[in-house]
């Protein structure tokens, strides 16, 4: 009897093993009709039985979290004998936990990390892979260009693959525009005080923003392309990413415009209150004409289940035309995949890199970013509202960093506390000035 | 000989506590004051002989972007009110249920169950209660007929560290009336039933018997409220994080601020070093207050 019944049970797994590899079969199939690059990193070392941690922030729910699926279960298919142990975090926590992980010598071997200062830190503690060797056969066939690199190149070398990149942008309910005579979003300054004067009327709150402490950057969301459109692109970079002074009267005038703003009742008075959450899901309710974010949010405002009104994407315009452009844009590059130094590195390297090109690939196609690879396989489904975004990156004068992300941590907690403090009408664009001058320089 | 081989025993026996202790507790103590005294962001190798700084941490808390002295008046704040309004309250409490009233054992459970709850579970209920277009307290002040702005309660820098400190006392309101509960549980019958002879009303009997003698109660009560205030963090960190403009910051937050956003590693472990000090301050004091007043008149 035992017997016979060890034998079903042999019988069972191999038809489940079977079941197994025809499923990723057609995993393998799927990826191989849309992966049309001949460039490959020398996967020799994943050809063997490993186990890689990833850490990332691709919590259920967020929009990244489809693209690291599909990218996880292709890889998975493609090398076997690699096995992925992934833990998510929230953004949030993220940072603390990734940070202490760090300081503790216990990194995963693949981590998510956003570029900029914030790796930067991470590789002059010398715990970061370099991924010159790994990137380089990609770069050399066009697949990758080495200014999309640009935000995770310290010192000459890469460290870290990016994965979708993503740009400030003006969301507009279409529909709650109509209904004050516009059926396109305000392209000056002029326009859109006009229309926010009619939405008030009509009693709209026209924007959202949210000002909770631990969602101060949806504030630097507003007020870092206003000053990008007074004092320009270049002068915005040399302060933020290049350590010029603070105390610039175009930056002053920026923060005292977005206060004015606030005074006149464009923004919703509760936003103080808010966290970014709450201030999305009112927008997708219907509640503000405008919610300006980034592009990640794209996926979830073409949802048709969601979202029951017609968004389109635009940019910010232009305050002051001496300095300031259309095609200024906040963002780039930010989301990045990076490599810990260790036993694993070489096999993760190798791993990360076609990792961040598939969350490319997949997150492009769903709507929670913008290619930072060159775009391969079917784009025919694209969403309308990512095209938008797309257009308006082909138009592109100039990318400045998110602040948050460019400047050193201790630099960039000094100045989310001066632009809470400017959300909440304590500080001027005078004081603005003054204190982040004295403070950070 | 025997005394010796007394001794080695008890050392042997006290031994695995004390490397717990020494290591749990007394070495990260230690760690944290020598990193105290460093500017480093914890991340790259710790230069002793670059990175060295003194006591310029500890005088940078009190400058005015960091403003710690702010921070520490908010966790005074905090203590007073649980000493003064929450501590009377629970005990008031402990005394009615302990009176064997019907249903006591319900009721104290009901008291008991915010502290069983998780606090960041805690903190998403009073954010929905404060939510200032839906939440329960500005609907229910707009049914009374409030016909102004919604009400801010957690943005608004004038009301939030209000806010913030309800829930926080409230949550640990069925914690101490346990405590107490226990003591007055624990009083002689006989002790109640000879002051009831003499004529006292329940009022006196309480006064006069069951308070003085769950003094050393109080007293671990006490303690607990105000070294629990000073280091109180976590559901303040879920309801605004030290915000609206540092209106409801705590030096717990700072301090995590300090590590994980800043990357100030040094300053962040002076706060820590801060917080032992003044902890360990209170709790003698504390002991100190309730040993001169003892009821039989002993230090």
């Amino acid at each position: 009897m035992k017997r016979i019944l060890a034998v079903l049970l042999v019988l069972a797994m191999v038809f489940s093993l079977a079941a197994c590899s025809k499923d990723d079969d057609k995993k393998t199939s799927d990826n191989n009709n849309t992966n049309t690059s001949n460039t490959s990193t020398d996967s020799s070392v994943l050809d063997k039985e490993i186990t890689l941690t990833l850490w990332d922030i691709a919590v259920e729910g967020d929009g990244n979290r489809p693209a690291y699926d599909s990218a996880l279960a292709d890889l998975k298919a493609k090398y076997p004998k690699v096995t992925i142990n992934e833990t998510v975090t929230e953004n949030n926590a993220y940072k603390t936990k990734i940070k202490s992980a760090m300081g503790a010598n216990e990194l995963p071997d693949i981590f998510f990390t956003w570029a900029g200062a914030f790796l930067g830190d991470f590789v002059n503690a010398g715990k970061v892979h370099c991924l010159d060797d790994v990137l380089q056969p990609w770069i050399d066939n066009g697949e990758m260009t080495a200014a999309q690199l640009g935000n995770s190149t310290y010192n000459g070398k890469h460290y870290g693959v990016p994965t979708t990149y993503n740009i400030v942008t003006l969301f507009a309910n279409m529909d709650i525009l109509a209904s004050v005579g516009y059926d396109h979003i305000p392209a000056t300054m002029d326009e859109l005080n006009d229309c926010c004067d009619k939405l008030l009327a009509k009693n709209i709150i026209p924007f959202g923003c949210a000002g909770k402490t631990d969602d101060t950057w949806c504030v630097t969301e507003y007020l870092e392309p206003i000053i990008e459109k007074t004092i320009g692109a270049a002068a915005l970079k040399d302060i933020m990413t290049f350590g010029k002074t603070w105390n610039n009267q175009g930056v002053a005038s920026s923060v005292d415009l977005l206060q004015s703003m606030i005074k006149k009742g464009y923004f919703d008075p509760d936003g103080m209150a808010l966290g970014n959450e709450e201030v999305k899901a009112n927008f997708m309710s219907g509640k503000y004409a405008f919610y300006q974010n980034g592009s990640w949010n794209c996926g979830d405002f073409a949802n048709k289940e969601k979202v029951k009104f017609n968004v389109k994407a635009g940019e910010f315009p232009v305050v002051d035309a001496a300095n300031g452009k259309l095609g200024m844009l906040i963002g780039g590059p930010s989301d990045t995949i990076a490599v810990s130094e260790g036993p694993n590195a070489e096999a993760a390297a190798a791993f990360a890199v076609e990792l961040g090109r598939l969350i490319c690939h997949y997150g492009y196609l769903k709507g929670s970013g913008l290619p930072a690879w060159k775009v391969w396989g079917d784009t025919s489904e694209v969403l309308p509202i990512v095209q938008e975004v797309a257009a308006i990156c082909a138009n592109a004068v100039d990318y400045v960093l998110f602040g948050d992300n460019a400047m050193p941590a201790d630099e960039a907690a000094i100045y989310l506390e001066y632009v809470s403090s400017v959300y909440g009408g304590a500080v001027d664009g005078a004081a603005f000035i003054k204190g982040l001058t004295s403070e950070i320089r | 000989m025997k005394q010796k081989q007394k001794y080695i025993a008890i050392f042997l026996f006290l031994l695995p506590a004390l490397l717990l202790f020494v290591g749990l507790l007394i070495a990260p103590i230690i760690m944290s004051i020598y990193y105290s005294l460093f500017n480093w962001n914890g991340l790259r190798a710790l230069d002793p002989a670059k990175d060295f700084v003194g006591l310029k941490n500890y005088a940078t808390l009190f400058n005015e972007r960091i403003q710690f002295g702010s921070a520490l008046k908010n966790a005074f704040i905090l203590a007073g009110l649980s000493v003064f309004l929450q501590l009377p309250f629970s005990l008031a409490l402990a005394l009615a249920l302990g009176k064997k009233i019907k249903g006591e054992r319900a009721f104290l459970s009901i008291y008991f169950l915010p502290v069983l709850i998780s606090t960041v579970v805690i903190g998403q209920l009073w954010l929905k209660i404060y939510n200032p277009e839906y939440g329960i307290l500005n609907t229910f002040l707009r049914k009374l007929g409030y016909e102004g702005e919604n009400i801010r309660w957690l943005g608004d820098q004038s009301i939030a560290l209000g806010a913030v400190f309800v829930p926080t006392l409230w949550q640990y309101v069925g914690y101490h009336m346990l405590l107490l509960y226990a003591g007055v549980k624990g009083v002689s019958p006989e002790l109640r039933e000879a002051a009831k002879l003499d004529g006292c009303t329940d009022w006196q009997v309480n006064w006069n018997v069951v308070i003085p003698t769950i003094k050393p109660i109080i007293k671990v009560s006490v303690i607990f409220a105000v070294t629990g205030s000073l280091k109180s963090f976590d559901l303040i960190y879920v309801l605004t994080n030290g915000g609206p403009m540092k209106a409801t910051e705590v030096p717990s937050i700072i301090m995590i601020n300090q590590l994980f956003k800043a990357n100030q590693y040094g300053i962040g472990s002076a706060i820590a070093v801060l917080l032992i000090i003044l902890c360990f301050f209170f709790a003698i004091l504390i002991g100190f207050v309730f040993k001169e007043r003892d009821i039989y008149g002993k230090k």
